[in-house]
Order: C-alpha cells, then structure tokens, then sequence
C-alpha cells in the first residue's frame, strides 16, 4: 500500500511537476485568465495522462526500446485528439477560448515525463495512480494561478462577478497584468517560493 | 526489455499506430455532425443577439428563433442577391482567400486593413411581413493585434445603428479587448452610421463625447489605453459600410424602401 | 553632531547580539551608517580602503537627483497652474486647495514659487508614501534574514516617484514599489543580487496592471479633466507637426511639457549626468553608447521615412530630449548592479538598449514610449552580455599563450 500512496501522494506537494520538475509551464500561462478554462484544461491533462500512462504501462514490455518515444508520442497524441474532438462536440464554447491549447498538451513535458519516467518501469495499477496524482499536483498549482488571475484580473470567479470592476461602476480597479501571460511567471514563482519555504529540502543545492 | 528485432520493432509500430488511429477515426467520424451544429449554432447565436432576438448569455432554442432570420448571398459591387447560391453553401472566409472568388482592395481605400475581400457577402434580415426591420451585416478588420469579426446591425432606415459588437478578437484583454465591454457595445446602439449623402459618417472619438455637439449622434467614446484599437473599429465599420463594402447593397435596399 | 553620536553610542548595545532589541539591529545599524562611516577595520594586515563605498555611492545619487526632484516639482505645478488658466479654473479642491490658499502663492503659471510649491503637493505624498511601505518591506525582510538594510533603497525610493505621473492614485503607488521592492529585487537575495532595476520594475508592474492611470491622454496634468497627449504620444497619432507647433526644442530639453513628473528635463538629466561623472559612480560608457544607439537607429528611420507611421518623422535630436530618454540614459541604465560590468560590455549593454528605445518608439504600435521597456530589456541581457565578454577575453588569451 505505501507504493500505491506514494505514486498517488508525492506528487501533489513532495514532487510537483510543476513547483519543483518546473514542467508543463507553457499550458499553465496560456489557460489560467478564467477559472473555467482552467479546470477545463484540468480535466483534459488528468484523462491524458492517466489513460497515457495506463497505456504505456500496459505494453511497456513490448515496446522496443529504440522506437519507444515515438510509441509514448502516438498514444499521447491520439488521446489529445480525442478530448479535442469531444470538447469541441460537447463543449463548444470552452474549446473555442482554449483554441489550440487543448491540441498542445501533446507538448505537455509532465506527460510524456511520466511516460517514460514512471509508466515504463512500473505496473498498470501503480502507475494509472502516478498519472493521477501528477494530474493533481499540476491542477493545484493550475486552479491557485487561476482563481488569482481571474479574481484580480476580471473581479470574477467562474463568471460571477465577486469584485465589481471601476470600468463597469463598482470599485475595483481590474488588474491587467493578471490578464497578460507573463503574470502567471510571477503567481508560479511566488507558489514555488512558498512551497520551497515550507519544505526547504526542495531548494536546489548550489552547482 | 524484449528482444529488438527488426520485425517486432515493426508489428508494434504497426500494432500501436492501428489501435489509435481506430479510436481517433471513430472519434472523428462519430462527433463530426455535433461540431458542425455546434459551429452553426455558434454564429446563429451571434447573429441572433445582433438581432435583438435574444440577449447575451441567454439559454434559447436558437435553431427555432433563426427561423425569424432571413439570410441572403449577395454581390457587394452590385449590391444585388447572387442567384443560385445558397447561405449554407457559401464561406466567406474561406471565399476572401480564394484568388478567383475575391478581388484586391486598393491600398488607399483598405481601411480595414484586410487586403482582398471576396466577391460576396452574406447578409441577414429580420422582416416584419415584407418590411425590412433589421439588417444585420457581418464585418472584420485589423485592430492592434488581430482580425476582429463583428456583426454591424443597422434598423429599417438602414442608417441607426441597432446593436455592434464582436463576436472573435485578439485584442490585449483589458485594453483593446474592452470591445467586448457591454458598457462600450451600449454606446453604438442609436447613433447614426451615415452623413445625408450617404457616406458612412460614425467615428470613434479620443475621450468622451460632448452630448450637445451637432455630431454627437454620429461619434462613439473612445477606449481609454486602446486607441489603436479603437481606431481599427473605427475604420473597419467605415469600410464595410462604405462603397467597397455593403454600400451598394444599403443602396439598393434604401431605394426599394423609398419605392416600396 | 556630537549629541547625536552619542545618542547612538548609547542605545547602541540594545541593538547588539544578546541586546533586549537585537531585532532591530537592522534599523539602528543603517541610522548610524548612514550618518557616520562605520568604525569597523579590517582585521587582516593587507586591505585597500577607498572613501567611496556603497552608502557614499548612493548619496551621490541623490545627490544628483535632485535638480530633477526640483524640476519635477516646478513643472507639474507649472502643467497644473497653465492648465487651470486654459480651462478657467481659479483654485483647486481638497486639501491642496486649502494648503496652497494657506501659503497664499496663488496659481500664476508665471510664478516659479507657486509652481514649485503647487507641484510639490503632488510630488511629496507619492514620495512619502513610497518611502514609508519600501522601508516597511525593507525592514520586514532585513529582520528575518538577519542581514542590514541597505541603502540601495534610498535611490529607488526616490528614481520611482519621479517616473509616474503626477494623477498616479497613492495607494498604486504603494502596490508598485512593493512589487518592484519584493519581486524586483528582494526574492534574488537584495540589494546587489538583484538583476533588474527595482524602481523601474515597479514601474513597469503598474504600467501593466493599471495602464489606466499611467498612460494615455488625462493623467499627465493634475488638473481634473484637463486631457491632452505626451509629445511622443502626439507625434505617434499627429505627425511632427502636432508638437512642433506648440513646442521647440530648446523648451523640449528644458522640460516645460507633459509626462512623468522627473523624466520631462534633459537638462536637469544632463546636470545629474555630470554630477555623476564627476564623482565617479556612474558609466561614461553605457550613457555615450546608449545615445549613439538611439542616433544611430533614429537616423536610420528618419532617413527611411514611412508613409504610414508617423514615428519615422521624428528627427533623431528631437528623440533624445522627449520622453523618459534622458532620465532613464542618466539614472536607470547606469545602475551599477543591473548593468554590464565588463568595458566592452557596457558598449553593448548601452548600443543594445539606445536602439530598443527608437524601435519599441517608432516601430511598435502599441507604446509610444519604450525606454522602461527598453532598460528592462538590456538589464536582462546584461549578465549574458558580460559572460560572453569574459568568455571571449579568456580564449583570446588562451590563443596568445598557447
């Protein structure tokens, strides 16, 4: 049972992939101004990366070693395409805002990191847990930068307006930075920082 | 590890690249007809907010209320409907790339900034019996960073502005994205598009309009911090509602309103 | 002087290893540095000891800063005062009303007291309000790092106030140069660590946030209403013409026009620029290199010209004294810590942010100024700059003794 707790636990706080691998940034900038796109992308990265990993697993003993990042590429890929072709059938609207950051998922660094850091050398159970849990871990940091941006960038949550924004005559004066990309640099660092405080056996040793 | 052998290396590749182009075809094939409705749906939605038949965010049978809107192909030189093609068949966009379906836009008139436009247009109506009551006509041009599509919807003068607004844009959220602001797209509803010769007049202004100056029903507030922005808006409705653009059509339909 | 050494020699126990206020060593610490050169000697036989050490070095900037602290004050006044004579305003609301009724100076444009003093109203509170929360981050993080208050952020404290507008909303203030102090400089490790310019972080921080308030037509002059274009934003939208025609190029240099409050003055940029010089503790290199990469490019535009862009008709010349050029050539790019070190690399550093400055000015759509941005950038660069520079140096001298 302490395998299983592990693969599921550690990378929530111990080993996040994105706080401490610093993977799958590019996703994290892009998504994050609205809550809604950001759980959406949630969502998709925790089916990929368990169903990638599920199925890396599962025939880990038959990939050959010299094609076997091609191989990890086509299964990854084929399930981007599938969420992508479900949430443009389904869910029209968030697929338009997400564009064509559902389809670059496929660069997402953790998934393909999982693949064949984790899926390759474990079993099925173990590493579906593993893929589920670097999906929570990169969903925690995803929704904090998220709920941030929106909340101090639009005054809303979820489309609720919380803060009544100056320009629609309430008092608060939106924060436009939060809207642009870079702001999501800042929000993932101070998380780092804090995280890093809390548990300073992750600080980096000097080279 | 498994033995690599040229020939495993290969039934896997093979195996791996069956399996999923199964589950990517089927997906395709199966969710296909949804997408297309729902592509459809999306810009019936839009057209049908430009309308005034449903607000912003509503939840409605939009397949049902499109049934009030009529939609026509029409030639932008002669402002006449095109025969014989129908709305579904036809896309603009694809038709303002096509070299034989669009014509270039002399430098010195491309307000717009779009370089070619195709040869037609679709537009769309709502009637009240055979009167028209709204024409509700799809515009784009460059703003700061990107290609705004919007929906110009003019009343039964084919003058008063009814509603405007974008419905896809690029523009820095915040700034030049405040096009989308609802407090803004309110500031278009009544003004007047043109002067008495017929010559789009409408202007987006720096700062605040002065309510009692004589143009006042043809200027707009500018976006504070979104200038260039602003100004893109400013030129791409003059443009498609100028001779280039869907002149000859308001044209037309003003002398069958004259007539009728 | 002597009550005051003896003060500190008193209390100063307190504050020691073991003292009831050990805590705050940190403040007693830069009080007395501040004031008398510490009395701690090297212990080792061998040192060199010069006179200019940091804190000498950052009294030197303010030093030199302050004609541009006085012209800052005396044009937002003059701004404020011609634009109620314009607009028919006799007096102003509020509290300045009622300080500037009080002096009884009155608001005659012509009058360089009322000026000053009107201007002075707007300047001081931003100050203040950016000393008081930089210090209160700047002690917070010296107690728990145990390390001493640096006087580095005396500079900032003073170079952020003078390139917003007189309008900025104070408490904007307060959240840039806590951002510029925090993520600007103190996440790196503090004063020296830091590879971007604190003040122009919290600069640039507010000009992203809230481009409201710090760009555009209405925030340049402190009167309520009064609307009306930088010259760079004039030249972007009219043309040459639009600025020439209300203003020359000497009255440019001077500094009588719109724009953030310290940086409108060449010459008051030029007098802290020799200052500077003078006492050693700025670039002579970055700030004749940072100007020939702005003629250089300017010219080039100028020569190209557009039919299209407005920008390229400015005239190099005119490119130097608009704009927070000046200030930003003088005070900003010279910055020891965030510039290049190496000789040669301060060459590049200043070519490098000279042309960024005339291509995000003329080229870019979307700002009519690029001098923040463009420091900014040449601070990033800096580091890589200077380690090529050495790489460079090192394999040359490996070639000759080889």
């Amino acid at each position: 049972m302490g395998r299983a707790r592990e693969a599921l636990c550690d990378p929530i706080f111990k080993n996040n992939p994105i706080a401490v691998g610093v993977l799958g940034i590019c996703s994290a900038l892009a998504v994050t101004t609205k809550l809604e796109t950001t759980v959406t992308m949630c969502l998709a990265v925790l089916f990929v990366i368990t169903f990638s990993n599920l199925s890396v697993s599962l025939i880990r003993n038959h990939i050959p070693s010299s094609i076997r990042m091609i191989v990890q590429m086509t299964i990854i890929a084929s399930l981007v395409i599938l969420v992508d072709q479900f949430l443009k059938a389904y869910a029209y609207e968030i697929s338009k805002q997400l564009s064509v950051f559902v389809g670059l998922i496929i660069t997402n660094c953790i998934i393909m990191g999982r693949a064949e850091a984790f899926a390759m050398k474990n079993g099925v159970a173990l590493s579906v847990l593993d893929g589920i849990g670097n999906a929570i871990g990169y969903s925690l940091v995803l929704l904090a930068v998220g709920i941030v941006r929106e909340l101090f960038g639009s005054g809303r949550l979820l489309g609720y307006e919380l803060l009544p924004l100056t320009t629609n005559g309430g008092w608060y004066p939106a924060n436009g930075l939060l809207l642009l990309s870079p702001s999501a640099f800042f929000l993932i660092g101070l998380f780092i920082w804090a995280l890093r405080t809390w548990k300073p056996e992750q600080v980096e040793r000097d080279h | 590890m498994p033995e690599e052998t040229i020939a495993k290396t290969i039934s896997v590749a093979a195996g791996v690249c069956v399996v999923c182009s199964i589950f990517v075809s089927t997906a395709a094939v199966c969710l296909k007809p949804i997408q297309a409705t729902n592509k459809t749906l999306d810009m019936r939605k839009n057209i049908l907010i430009a309308a005034g038949i449903i607000s912003e965010g509503q939840k409605a049978n939009v397949d049902e209320l499109f049934k009030r809107v009529n939609a026509e192909v029409i030639d932008l030189a002669t402002g006449e409907p095109v025969e014989g093609l129908r709305p579904e068949d036809f896309d603009p966009r694809k038709a303002a790339r096509d070299p034989k379906q669009s014509i270039a836009i002399p430098p010195d008139e491309d307000l717009a900034g779009i370089k070619r436009r195709s040869k037609y247009r679709i537009v769309y109506f709502i009637k009240d019996g055979e009167r028209i009551k709204r024409v509700i006509l799809p515009v784009y041009g460059k703003g700061l960073w990107s290609t705004m599509y919007g929906l110009v919807a003019l009343g039964a003068d084919m003058d008063t502005i009814e509603s405007f607004g974008f419905y896809e844009h690029g523009e820095t959220p915040g700034l030049g994205g405040e096009v989308d602001n609802p407090r803004w797209k309110a500031q278009w509803v009544g003004k007047k598009a043109f002067d008495k010769n017929w010559k789009p007049k409408i202007r987006v202004i720096k700062g605040t309009v002065v309510s009692d100056s004589p143009d006042a029903a043809y200027e707009v507030d500018g976006l504070s911090g979104a200038t260039l922005t602003a100004r893109g808006v400013m030129n791409l409705v003059q443009f498609w509602l100028g001779d280039e653009g869907y002149g000859p059509f308001l044209a037309r339909l003003r002398a069958g309103a004259d007539h009728g | 002087m002597r009550p005051l050494r003896y003060l500190l020699d008193r209390v100063g126990p307190h504050f020691e290893k073991g003292g009831r206020l050990e805590k705050l060593y940190p403040v007693y610490e830069v009080i007395d540095t501040f004031f008398y050169t510490p009395g701690d000697v090297t212990p080792d036989p061998c040192h060199v000891r010069d006179a200019i050490d940091f804190k000498r070095m950052m009294s030197a900037v303010l030093v030199a800063l302050v004609p541009c602290v006085v012209m800052a004050m005396y044009n937002t006044g003059l701004q404020a005062n011609t634009a109620m004579v314009s607009m028919g305003i006799a007096e102003v609301p509020g509290w300045r009303g009622a300080v500037l009724g009080w002096t009884g100076v009155g608001y005659d444009p012509g009058s360089v007291l009322a000026d000053l003093i009107h201007g002075a109203l707007y300047f001081i509170p931003i100050y203040v309000v950016c000393m008081v929360v930089g210090i209160l981050w700047e002690m917070l993080f010296a107690s728990v790092r145990g390390h001493t208050i640096n006087e580095g952020f005396f500079v900032t404290g003073l170079l952020f106030p003078l390139t917003l507008p007189a309008t900025i909303p104070l408490w904007q203030v307060a959240v840039g140069i806590s951002f510029g102090v925090v993520l600007g400089k103190e996440v790196f490790g503090g004063t020296g660590r830091n590879f971007l310019n604190p003040a122009l972080t919290a600069r640039a921080f507010l000009f992203f946030a809230y481009p409201a308030q710090i760009s555009g037509n209405a925030v340049w002059t402190a009167v309520d209403g009064f609307s009306g274009a930088t010259p760079l934003g004039a030249v972007a939208t009219g043309g040459m013409k639009a600025v020439t025609g209300q203003l020359s190029w000497f009255e440019a240099f001077l500094g009588t026009m719109q724009g953030s409050m310290g940086e409108t003055s060449a010459l008051a940029c030029l007098l802290g620029a020799v200052m500077l010089l003078v006492f050693g503790v700025a670039s002579w290199r970055i700030m004749v290199s940072m100007v020939l990469g702005a003629l250089a490019l300017a010219g080039l535009l100028y020569g190209l010209g557009s039919l299209t862009n407005p920008m390229f008709e400015m005239p190099p010349h005119w490119h130097l004294v608009l704009g927070g050029f000046a200030f930003g050539l003088v005070f900003m790019a010279t910055d020891p810590v965030t510039a290049a070190m190496t000789d040669l690399g301060q060459w590049i550093y200043g070519l490098l942010i000279g042309m960024i400055v005339i291509l995000v000015r003329v080229v870019n759509p979307a700002f009519p100024e690029g001098t923040m941005l463009a420091i900014l950038f040449g601070n990033t660069f800096a580091p890589l700059i200077d380690y090529y520079v050495v790489a460079a140096n090192i394999r040359r001298r490996a070639l000759r003794h080889a």
